[in-house]
């Protein structure tokens, strides 16, 4: 299988009072079309940096990244960039309906009523119908989580990068935007990158999960979860594949010989 | 929701306050402890007031006051927004143009008066561009806050969901910077009033400013009253009207939580 995003030898300096700092080293990555990767690695070892440059939002020192065989230079319509601070990404002026509206109102040919009707079906895809007129801040963190992955899926992309989306969110509600964003990945077939450092979360959710060193950053390896689909919050992670996959990429990441 | 308005009880005791004073210098000139021709009895300058609105006295004076202090107001305020928010995107013409507002800003705009009046002469032109200098920095000043203090998530929000330059200036950092914004033009509003009543003591033919002036130098130290009694009631009605118009605007900054 060919890739569909492929990070080719990608390097990232970043400068900080005449010091230069080396996040990235010379990182090659792909991710086939479909395909849910996940991304784990230490904290600040620049896995978020990498996901930014995926999407075009910052650009590499050396390297490139490129979509179906094309260079990305500018963030492409195909491909939409999730954030952590979901409560920072959400137009605190617009209300819930014209926040997940952001993501289609501007394309041509599609009236203002078809921009509603829309964005009322991914909010509904979501469970947030009856929120439509709310504010974003009126909500709790993971219903604004829940807005913001809308917005994001409105916009239909083919490829959607999540940069630990669910680490400021309670234990439970994380469990069940897990659970949301499997069911519309199966729904909606696009390729999904998922930067986070909860090694349970890689593992539950992608298909392959990617391990990144300490910084300077490079992939220590790539490992397939094989583990059957559709997966429950409860019995895939009770399986014994779970665990010994959750069990190496641990000790990886904690340094620990295997054993 | 952050309603900070006071209850009715301390709303009473406040308007009491006022009411009492008003009734001491009313006492105060009765008794003749107070000369009558320099501070006439509240309750003659009342007459005078009702007087000049009955009379239709004070629609002309008001339109020329108001129409130079609106006209650059709305102006002023128009390129400061422009200018602040390009300073505030652009490092490049914010260093550019940093130091000048910051030696320009300070200056007390009613100095510049008089080197205006040789260059424009006593009409509306050197009024409208001492009032419109007096609206404009505070404006700059917080719409250049403003567009910096937006948060970066916001803006590559915007540039995932493929927004060029002027889109992401237009629907994302300029709303997200208008409450600091309408801040500095709620500054700029009761600055542009005084200016004009300056401008108008100084060079004017007619406005409220100018009334009050000729007045005094008329003796005509009830009328004298009146007029500031008008030009009080102007500047809290303005401000007044700003106040809601700015709820209306950004009501979702000042009921959000933060």
């Amino acid at each position: 299988m060919t890739d569909y995003l492929r990070l080719e030898r990608i390097s990232k300096s970043f400068k900080a009072g005449g010091v230069e700092t080396r996040a990235l080293d010379d990182i090659t990555l792909g991710v086939a079309e479909g395909e849910f990767l996940a991304i784990v690695g230490p904290s600040g070892c620049g896995k978020s940096t990498l996901l930014q440059i995926a999407a075009a939002l910052i650009a590499p020192s050396a390297g490139e990244v490129r979509l179906n065989g094309a260079p990305v230079t500018a963030p492409p319509e195909s491909m939409v960039y999730l954030f952590q601070q979901y409560a920072k990404s959400l137009f605190p002026w617009r209300t819930v309906l014209d926040n997940v509206a952001f993501a289609v109102e501007r394309r041509k040919g599609m009236s203002g009523a078809a921009v509603r009707a829309h964005s009322r079906r991914f909010l509904k895809m979501v469970g947030l119908a009856d929120f439509a007129d709310r504010y974003p801040w009126q909500l709790s963190g993971g219903m604004q989580q829940r807005v913001a992955i809308a917005r994001a899926l409105a916009a239909e992309p083919r490829v959607l990068l999540m940069d630990e989306p669910f680490s400021s969110v309670d234990a439970l509600t994380r469990l069940e935007l897990h659970g949301l964003v499997l069911d519309l990945w199966e729904k909606q077939r696009f390729t999904a990158v998922l930067v986070t450092h909860d090694v349970d979360e890689a593992v539950f959710l992608a298909d392959r999960v990617a391990v990144l060193s300490a910084r300077p950053s490079t992939v220590v390896r790539a490992i397939p979860t094989d583990l059957p689909r559709p997966r429950d919050n409860l019995a895939t992670r009770e399986d014994p594949r779970f665990l010994a996959l959750r069990h190496d990429l641990l000790s990886m990441l904690l340094n620990r010989p295997h054993g | 929701m952050a309603e900070i308005a006071p209850r009715w009880p301390e709303r009473a005791l406040g308007a009491g306050v006022v009411v009492l004073a008003l009734a001491g210098v009313e006492l105060a000139v009765r008794t003749g402890h107070v000369n009558g021709a320099l501070v006439p009895a509240p309750s003659a300058v009342a007459v005078r007031v009702a007087d000049i609105v009955a009379s239709g006295e004070l629609f002309a004076p008001l339109g020329t006051t108001l129409y130079l202090l609106f006209t650059a107001f709305f102006l002023a305020s128009a390129v400061a927004i422009v200018a602040g928010l390009l300073m505030g995107r652009f490092d490049a013409l914010y260093n550019l143009l940093e130091p000048l507002v910051e030696v320009l800003r300070p200056l007390p705009k009613p100095a510049l008066l008089p080197p205006l009046i040789l260059f424009l002469g006593l009409g509306d032109a050197m009024k409208l561009t001492v009032i419109g200098l007096g609206v404009f920095f505070p404006v700059l000043i917080n719409t250049v806050q403003g567009v910096r203090g937006v948060d970066p998530v916001l803006v590559d929000t915007g540039r995932t969901f493929r927004c060029g330059r002027l889109a992401l200036l237009l629907r994302i950092v300029l709303p997200a910077a208008l409450p600091m914004i309408l801040a500095g033009m709620r500054v700029a509003l009761a600055l542009g009033l005084i200016l004009v009543v300056i401008a108008e003591m100084l060079a004017g033919t007619g406005g409220l400013g100018y009334l009050i002036i000729d007045m005094q130098r008329t003796f005509r130290v009830q009328h004298m009253y009146g007029w500031i009694v008008i030009l009080a009631v102007l500047g809290y009605v303005l401000n007044a009207v700003f106040l809601k118009l700015e709820q209306r605007a950004i009501h979702w900054a000042l009921a959000k939580p933060e």
